[in-house]
């Protein structure tokens, strides 16, 4: 039965509209953005197993840590198979992660939830993160950054959807807990149908996703599109590079510093953002920002992430992805010291250098798949993508670590002030320097890492795209 | 799987899914937008 997800019966019929294939992704990545709003049961599920903060907060990281695992395995799986079977799949292990781990919440068993939502959720996770990014970019050679950035864009989305979601089913199974508390523990019985809720519901949606994705026939190519102008700009290559030849290639790694970089210093401000503004306008013991204001701030910065995956991504398409990064990286530097010498001055100056920088976060996860596709070509550059994201998996780790080392010497919660946030700062002004550099190092891959015409880089291990090649290797 | 698709029917698709995506997507801002204005209010 699996046969009729297969790439080869998924090819697209003539006049097939190529705008079914965004919502298609956007209907996976808003499904699986959901693991950034685990946050809004984090303390019923404490209550309910009994449990230490880091015991459930365990569950988040495995499944990080299985989304980049699952995502450079499986990648070159997923371009064997095509985008519908992948999501097919994504769609199974994610529903199945909800599912068993509400078993495991019934039985108040804390390993079936380590189990379910950590490594079965995170494999659907990691698959499901890759599945559509290369279709987007077969469908989409004209424009890859826009494409790529309305998919990556729905991952951000994806827990501003959950967040409330969650709070109003949690609301809706045990009438006692308020949704507009943060504080508010919800019964064991209401984790149970919220995770049973959220297992089926994301399956139905998924399933959306799995219905409309096609990928392009071998000789298509979208009306007015002129491969000649792809071949024409230096940093694009119309030539292909396997997964396997791209890990050998300089490129590659410098494209990993590159995303490590960008991620790390962003997710250095996005965990801390709470507590970060009232430090910064805190007088004594007290700060000027309440504890609501700051939630709006980080409510505020979800925003800027999500847009900036689609604006920044799309503005690509246009300046080109190296200068695109120069922004990033470059301009992210001079926020971040500003930041660090004038945030405190006044609220509206932090809150918009802090919405630029997360809006140059999100932008740098979301371009880069196009980045990918410039270098390597589109043979295999979903399972480039899956590899290049264990550079998310290490960033997750080094940027809370960074921070809160240097926070931890300054002095306790509840006491920081803008200074003692100064170190933190400017050590990622110097973590963005090394990405600007690398950045400023990336060059065309080599020919002997090129794919032989009308070899494999043209066959099956993903369709082809040959209008898109110019014949110049 | 039909060698063409109706123009039709592909029409009232893109419609749906556009419309499922951009639901879900709304809500999200919308909501997000109400806690995000607590940092204008409090």
């Amino acid at each position: 039965m699996l046969s009729a997800l297969d790439r080869r019966h998924t090819v697209a019929p003539p006049g097939y509209s190529r705008w079914l294939i965004p919502p298609a992704a956007l209907a996976i990545h808003l499904c699986i953005g959901q693991v950034y709003a685990t946050s809004v049961y984090k303390n019923s599920l404490i209550a309910h197993f009994d449990a230490s903060q880091t015991a459930v907060g365990v569950i988040f990281s495995i499944a990080i840590v299985m989304l980049g695992l699952s995502a450079a395995v499986a990648g070159t799986w997923v371009e064997a198979n095509g985008p519908r079977k992948a999501m097919f799949v994504s769609a199974c292990f994610w529903a199945a992660g909800f599912l068993v781990g509400s078993l495991g919440i019934a039985t108040k068993q804390l390993w079936l939830l380590y189990l379910g939502y950590g490594v079965l959720g995170g494999i659907g996770l990691g698959i499901g993160y890759i599945s559509p990014v290369s279709t987007l970019i077969k469908w989409f050679p004209d424009r890859p950054g826009l494409a790529t950035g309305l998919a990556i864009m729905g991952f951000g989305g994806g827990a501003m959807v959950a967040s409330p979601l969650s709070r109003q089913l949690l609301s809706f199974y045990d009438p006692g807990y308020d949704p507009s508390n943060a504080g508010s523990v919800a019964s064991g019985n209401a984790l149970v149908w919220l995770f049973v809720t959220l297992g089926l519901g994301y399956f139905v949606v998924m399933m959306f996703g799995v219905f409309n994705v096609r990928v392009p026939a071998a000789d298509w190519k979208p009306a007015g599109f002129d491969p000649s102008r792809v071949a024409a700009k230096p940093m694009v290559t119309t030539a292909n590079v396997s997964a396997a030849n791209a890990l050998r290639t300089r490129s590659f790694w410098l494209l990993w510093v590159v995303l490590f970089c960008n991620v790390t210093a962003g997710i250095g401000i996005l965990e801390q953002a709470s507590p970060m503004i009232q430090d910064f306008f805190r007088d004594g013991r007290t700060s000027a920002v309440t504890v609501a204001a700051a939630g709006g701030f980080v409510g505020l910065l979800s925003l800027f992430n999500m847009a900036g995956r689609f604006v920044w991504s799309s503005t690509s398409d246009v300046i080109g992805r190296k200068p695109i990064y120069v922004v990033y990286l470059g301009v992210g530097m001079v926020l971040y010291t500003l930041l660090a010498l004038f945030g405190q001055t006044a609220t509206a100056l932090f809150v918009l250098l802090a919405c630029v920088i997360i809006s140059f976060y999100g932008g740098g996860f979301a371009t880069i798949p196009a980045y990918l596709r410039d270098l390597f070509g589109t043979y295999q550059v979903g399972a480039i993508h899956g590899r290049l994201l264990t550079a998310w998996s290490a960033a997750g780790v080094a940027g809370p670590l960074i921070v809160n080392a240097f926070l931890d010497a300054q002095g306790k919660p509840g006491t920081l002030t803008a200074a003692a946030y100064r170190p933190a700062l400017f050590t990622m002004v110097g973590v963005l320097a090394v990405g600007f550099v690398a950045n400023l190092l990336v060059r065309p891959v080599p020919q002997r890492f090129h794919e032989p015409a009308g070899g494999r880089g043209d066959g099956t291990g993903s369709e082809p795209v040959a209008a898109e090649r110019s014949g110049t290797r | 799987m039909s060698d063409e698709v109706s123009r039709g029917g592909q029409t009232v698709r893109l419609w749906v899914s556009w419309l499922v995506v951009g639901s879900l997507l709304g809500y999200g801002v919308v909501q997000t937008l109400i806690t995000a204005a607590k940092l204008f209010t409090h």
